[in-house]
C-alpha cells in the first residue's frame, strides 16, 4: 500500500523537480520522507576556526603522532579510504571511519550509537580513547597553552585561557561547519537514472524507511546481516584492540567472541538478539567514503545495492523485514546513480582545512620565571 | 585491599628491624652504615625463576605502554646505570620527563619509591610508570589485551600465576620480582664493613671518617642503603632547562596540574615542590627522599633533577652548605634543612669523600637483553 502511495507522490515530486531545475536553481523542495538539503548551522566563526586548527593538530594525541584528520581526511569527506581504520600507534582499528559530514545533525554517534548526548562528548571520547588518540587531557591543555597562536585564538574566541573544556567546545563548532551542499539531489540536477533510482529508493526497494530525513538516516540500529570482516580476527593487533574495547564495555565472554557485537553493548540483551545491530549511516557523500558498512566489507555502492537486493546477509539476528527486493540489473544501477547524486562539494579548501603549518615543537615562554603559569 | 594490608605489615617488619640495628631516636643518634643484606620478599609475591624470567621480558617490552615505543628499559638502561644519563629523563614520545631517572638497582629495598616517595613498593611503582603520561602512557585494558596475544606470555603467565589469560596486575608483580634480582651488594664498602679491612683504600677510609664525622653525611645517608628514606630540602638548584625549553615547560605545568595543587600555586610554582605533593604541608616543599648512595658511580647525573654531573660536584655542593632554590630563599617558602652547614672540607678531603662514595658501587651489573616474543592470532575458541 505504502509503496504505491510513495510512487504516486514521487511522480509529482519528480515533476516538480524537473521544473525546479530550470526555474528555481537551488534546492529541491519536494523530497520524500523528510529528504532535502541539510540545513546549514550557524556557527561562531572564531570558535570554528579554532576548532579547525585543533582538528588538524597532532599535538592532540598522546605521542603527537596523529590528528583527527589522520583518520578523517577532507578529500574523502572526512573518512580514510580504509576498510578498517587506523588507530593510535601500537593498536589497529576494528571499524570503518565514518564521515563527519553532517555529524552535527545526528542523534547519536559511532557505529554502535554508544554516545547519544552531544559532540562535546564524542570529541572527548576520540581524544582520550586509548586506541584513538590516547591523550591525557591535562597534558593536552598544557601543550596548547605553550602555543602562542592558540593562546590568542582561544582568547579571541571568547574562551579565555586554553582549557580542555574549551577544546571540547571548539572542535564541535568546527564539526558543525561540515554540512553537505550542492549535491545533484539538493540542486535538483539529478540524471534520469538517478531520478528513477530515487523512485525505487522510496518505493520498491524501501530504503527510505531507515534512510530518511535530510541526512538520510533515522539514526537507529538494525541488523542487516553484514558479514564479519575476517581481518579483525586474523590480525592480532586489530583483535586485541577489540578485546580492549570490549573489556571496557563489559562484553561477556570477550576472549571467545569472534564478531563485532555492535549495539549490543548498549542493550546487553541476555538472549543476544541485539548482537550485530549497527546504526543506520548517512547516505550523503558516499562517492568519497568507500569502502562501506561498519567494517568496510563492501568496496562499491553496486556491491551494497546487490547485497540489499539479495535480501542482505546471513545472520540469525537479521532484521526479519529484510527480504530479497527483486530489482533488475538496471534498477540496481539506477539506485546506485541516485546514491551518487547525494554527494556534493568536497570541503577541502581553506574554509574547512587548516592550511598553515602547525609547529610541532614548542617555543619556550620567554622570561619564564617571571611569567605566571 | 587484602594484598595491600599484608604488604604494609611486611614493610613495618623491615622498619623495625632496621631501627633495631642502630639507635635511631629523635635525631640524636643515627644508625651506622652496615652491609646490605638480601632484599625483603613480600609474602604475596614469592620469587621463582619463571616469574623473574617473565618480569625481565616485560621490563624490556615496549608493548607495556601506550604506543608500544617506550619500555621500562628505555629510561632504565643497563649501560646508563639502569637509569637515563641526562639531567631530566627522556619522556614518552612527544614529551620530556621532569625528573631524573632513578636507577632500579636496589630499588627492591626501598619503602617508598620515586624521588618524592609516592609509591610504596615495586609492585605499586610499576603501574604508575607504565601509565603516566610522560613515562609509558599506557592503559590497563590495552596493555592487558596485548599480553593475551603473545602466546609465549600466555604460557608463562599461566605457569606463574595460574590464570588462563594474563592479568595486568600480575605483570607488575612479575616486573617487581625481576627488580628484586637487580641487587648490587658486596661492594668494597660492604666488604669493609663486614670486616675486610683491605677492601677500601687508605684514601677511602679517610673519606669514610669524614662521611661519618666532619662532613656529617651519615645523619641522612645511614643504614644499609645509606639512606634514612626521609625527606629533606637541601636547596638543590632549580632546573635551568625550564627557562628556555618549551617542551620541558609543558611537562612542568602538566606535572603540577596533574599532581594537584591550588590554583594559586599552579600559577606561581617554577620549581618542583617534591614531597609537598604527598603531604600538602607547605613546610615539605622542595623536599626529596634521601638518595641511596649505592651504585651512584654509574648513575650520573645526580639529584632529583640531575643538577650535578659528577660526585665531586655533589660533594662541593655539600661543602658549601647546600644551595638555594625557590623553597629555601622565600620565593615560595623557606624550608632548607638545618642539617646542612658549610663543612670547611679541604680540596683533599673532598677527593677523599668522593673516593669513598665510589666504594659504594662495586661491579656494574649487566644482563643480556631478552628476546621478545611476537604477537600471534588467537586460536579459535573450542565453542563459539
Ligand atoms: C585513529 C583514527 C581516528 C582518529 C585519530 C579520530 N577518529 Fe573519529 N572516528 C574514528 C572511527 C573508527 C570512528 C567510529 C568508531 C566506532 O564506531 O566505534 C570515529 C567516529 C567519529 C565520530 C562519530 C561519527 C558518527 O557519525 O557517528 C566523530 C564525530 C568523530 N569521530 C570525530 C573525531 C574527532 C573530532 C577527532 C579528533 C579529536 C577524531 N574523530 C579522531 C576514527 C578516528
Ligand atoms: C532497516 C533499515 C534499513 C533499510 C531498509 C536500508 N538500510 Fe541501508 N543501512 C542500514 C544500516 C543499519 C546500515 C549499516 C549496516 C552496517 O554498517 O553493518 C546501512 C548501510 C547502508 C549503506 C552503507 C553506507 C556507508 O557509509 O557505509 C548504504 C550505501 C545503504 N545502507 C543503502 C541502502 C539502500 C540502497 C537501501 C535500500 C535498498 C537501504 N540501505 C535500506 C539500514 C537500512
Ligand atoms: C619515560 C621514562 C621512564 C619509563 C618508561 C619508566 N621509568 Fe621508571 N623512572 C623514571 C623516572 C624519571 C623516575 C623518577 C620519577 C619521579 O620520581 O617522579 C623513575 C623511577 C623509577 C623507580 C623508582 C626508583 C627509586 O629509587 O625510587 C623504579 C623502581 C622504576 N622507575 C621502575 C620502572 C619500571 C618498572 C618501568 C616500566 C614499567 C619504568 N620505570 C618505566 C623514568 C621512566
Ligand atoms: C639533610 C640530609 C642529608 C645530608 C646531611 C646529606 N645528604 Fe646527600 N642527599 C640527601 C637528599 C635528600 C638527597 C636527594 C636530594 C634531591 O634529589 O634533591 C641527597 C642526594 C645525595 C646524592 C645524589 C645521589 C643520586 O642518586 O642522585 C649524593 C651523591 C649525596 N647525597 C651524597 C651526600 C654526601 C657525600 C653527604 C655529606 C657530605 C650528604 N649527601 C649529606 C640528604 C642528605
Amino acid at each position: 500500500m505504502k509503496v504505491i502511495s510513495y510512487k504516486k507522490r514521487i511522480t509529482t515530486a519528480l515533476f516538480a523537480g524537473l521544473i525546479g531545475s530550470t526555474m528555481l536553481s537551488g534546492a529541491i523542495v519536494a523530497g520524500e520522507n523528510g529528504h532535502g538539503p541539510v540545513k546549514m548551522i550557524k556557527v561562531d566563526a572564531k570558535k570554528a576556526a579554532l576548532g579547525k586548527r585543533l582538528f588538524f593538530d597532532v599535538k592532540l594525541s598522546g605521542d603527537s603522532a596523529i590528528s583527527c584528520a589522520t583518520c578523517h581526511q577532507p578529500d574523502k569527506a572526512f573518512t580514510d579510504g580504509l576498510a578498517l581504520s587506523k588507530a593510535y600507534p601500537g593498536s589497529k582499528g576494528f571499524r570503518n571511519t565514518p564521515t563527519l559530514m553532517n555529524a552535527a545533525v545526528r542523534k547519536n554517534w559511532f557505529h554502535d550509537g554508544r554516545i547519544g548526548t552531544n559532540l562535546n562528548d564524542v570529541t572527548r571520547e576520540m581524544i582520550t580513547e586509548d586506541y584513538i588518540m590516547n591523550m591525557d587531557m591535562r597534558m593536552m591543555q598544557e601543550r596548547i597553552k605553550q602555543d602562542p597562536v592558540y593562546v590568542k585564538m582561544f582568547k579571541e574566541a571568547g574562551y579565555g585561557e586554553p582549557s580542555n573544556g574549551s577544546v571540547r567546545k571548539a572542535i564541535p563548532e568546527f564539526l558543525k561547519t561540515l554540512t553537505s551542499r550542492n549535491s545533484d539531489f539538493d540542486k535538483g540536477t539529478m540524471s534520469a537514472a538517478a531520478k528513477r533510482g530515487y523512485g525505487l529508493f522510496n518505493g520498491k526497494a524501501n530504503c527510505a524507511s531507515c534512510h530518511s530525513g535530510a541526512n538520510f538516516t533515522n539514526d537507529k540500529p538494525y541488523n542487516r546481516g553484514v558479514p564479519e570482516n575476517p581481518e579483525i580476527w586474523a590480525d592480532p593487533m586489530r583483535h586485541m584492540t577489540y578485546v580492549a574495547f570490549g573489556t571496557f564495555m563489559g562484553i561477556e565472554n570477550i576472549m571467545n567472541i569472534r564478531r563485532d557485537v555492535g549495539a549490543h553493548i548498549l542493550t546487553h540483551k541476555a538472549d543476544g538478539s541485539d548482537v550485530g545491530k549497527f546504526t543506520t549511516p548517512t547516505l550523503r557523500e558516499l562517492k568519497y567514503t568507500a569502502p562501506y558498512m561498519h567494517n568496510g566489507m563492501f568496496k562499491s555502492l553496486f556491491e551494497v545495492v546487490s547485497f540489499y537486493n539479495q535480501g542482505g546477509g546471513q545472520d540469525k539476528n537479521k532484521d526479519p523485514n529484510m527480504k530479497p527486493l527483486g530489482l533488475t540489473f538496471g534498477e540496481q544501477q539506477d539506485l546506485v546513480a541516485f546514491l551518487e547524486a547525494l554527494s556534493g562539494d568536497v570541503l577541502n579548501t581553506g574554509a574547512h582545512v587548516w592550511k598553515d603549518k602547525i609547529p610541532s615543537n614548542y617555543a619556550a615562554i620567554k622570561n619564564w620565571r617571571a611569567v605566571k603559569n | 585491599m587484602k594484598n595491600m594490608k599484608k604488604l604494609s605489615t611486611l614493610l613495618m617488619g623491615v622498619v623495625i628491624s632496621a631501627a633495631a640495628i642502630g639507635v635511631a631516636h629523635a635525631g640524636s643518634k643515627v644508625p651506622p652504615l652496615v652491609p646490605l643484606g638480601d632484599p625483603p620478599i613480600p609474602v604475596d609475591n614469592k620469587m621463582s625463576d619463571a616469574k623473574t624470567k617473565l618480569g625481565k621480558m616485560l621490563f624490556w617490552d615496549p608493548r607495556l605502554g601506550g604506543d608500544a615505543s617506550t619500555a621500562c628499559v628505555t629510561c632504565h638502561e643497563p649501560d646508563q646505570g639502569w637509569g637515563f644519563a641526562d639531567a631530566l629523563s627522556r619522556g614518552y614520545p612527544g614529551t620530556v620527563h621532569w625528573r631524573n631517572s632513578q636507577t632500579v638497582i636496589n630499588s627492591a629495598y626501598l619503602k617508598k619509591q620515586f624521588w618524592a616517595g609516592s609509591a610504596a613498593s615495586n609492585e605499586k611503582q610499576a603501574p604508575s610508570a607504565a601509565k603516566g603520561a610522560v613515562a609509558g602512557n599506557g592503559e590497563n585494558d590495552v596493555m592487558e589485551a596485548r599480553l593475551a596475544f603473545i602466546p609465549e606470555y600466555r604460557a608463562l603467565f599461566k605457569e606463574v600465576f595460574g590464570t588462563e589469560w594474563p592479568l595486568i596486575a600480575d605483570a607488575w608483580k612479575a616486573i617487581a620480582a625481576f627488580e628484586r634480582t637487580l641487587i648490587v651488594k658486596d661492594t668494597p664498602v660492604d666488604k669493609y664493613l663486614a670486616g675486610d679491612k683491605k677492601a677500601l683504600s687508605a684514601q677511602q677510609v679517610r673519606g669514610m671518617k669524614l662521611f661519618n664525622g666532619k662532613a656529617n653525611c651519615i645523619s641522612c645517608h645511614n643504614g644499609a642503603l645509606a639512606s634514612d628514606q626521609k625527606y629533606y630540602n637541601l636547596g638543590v638548584p632549580t632546573v635551568e632547562r625550564w627557562n628556555d625549553d618549551g617542551l620541558a615547560q609543558v611537562t612542568f605545568r602538566y606535572e603540577i596540574y596533574a599532581k594537584g595543587v591550588t590554583q594559586e600555586l599552579y600559577r606561581k610554582l617554577k620549581d618542583d615542590p617534591g614531597f609537598y605533593f604527598r603531604s600538602k604541608e607547605k613546610t615539605d616543599m622542595g623536599k626529596f627522599r634521601t638518595a641511596p648512595l649505592r651504585y651512584t658511580k654509574f648513575t650520573a647525573p645526580y639529584m632529583h633533577n640531575g643538577a650535578f654531573w659528577d660526585l665531586k660536584e655533589v660533594v662541593e655542593f655539600y661543602n658549601a652548605g647546600g644551595g638555594q632554590n625557590d623553597f629555601t630563599d622565600g620565593t615560595i617558602s623557606k624550608n632548607k634543612t638545618p642539617l646542612l652547614k658549610p663543612l670547611g672540607l679541604s680540596e683533599k678531603e673532598v677527593d677523599d669523600l668522593v673516593a669513598f662514595l665510589e666504594g659504594f658501587s662495586g661491579e656494574e651489573l649487566r644482563v643480556e637483553a631478552p628476546k621478545l616474543p611476537d604477537y600471534a592470532p588467537l586460536p579459535n575458541p573450542a565453542t563459539n
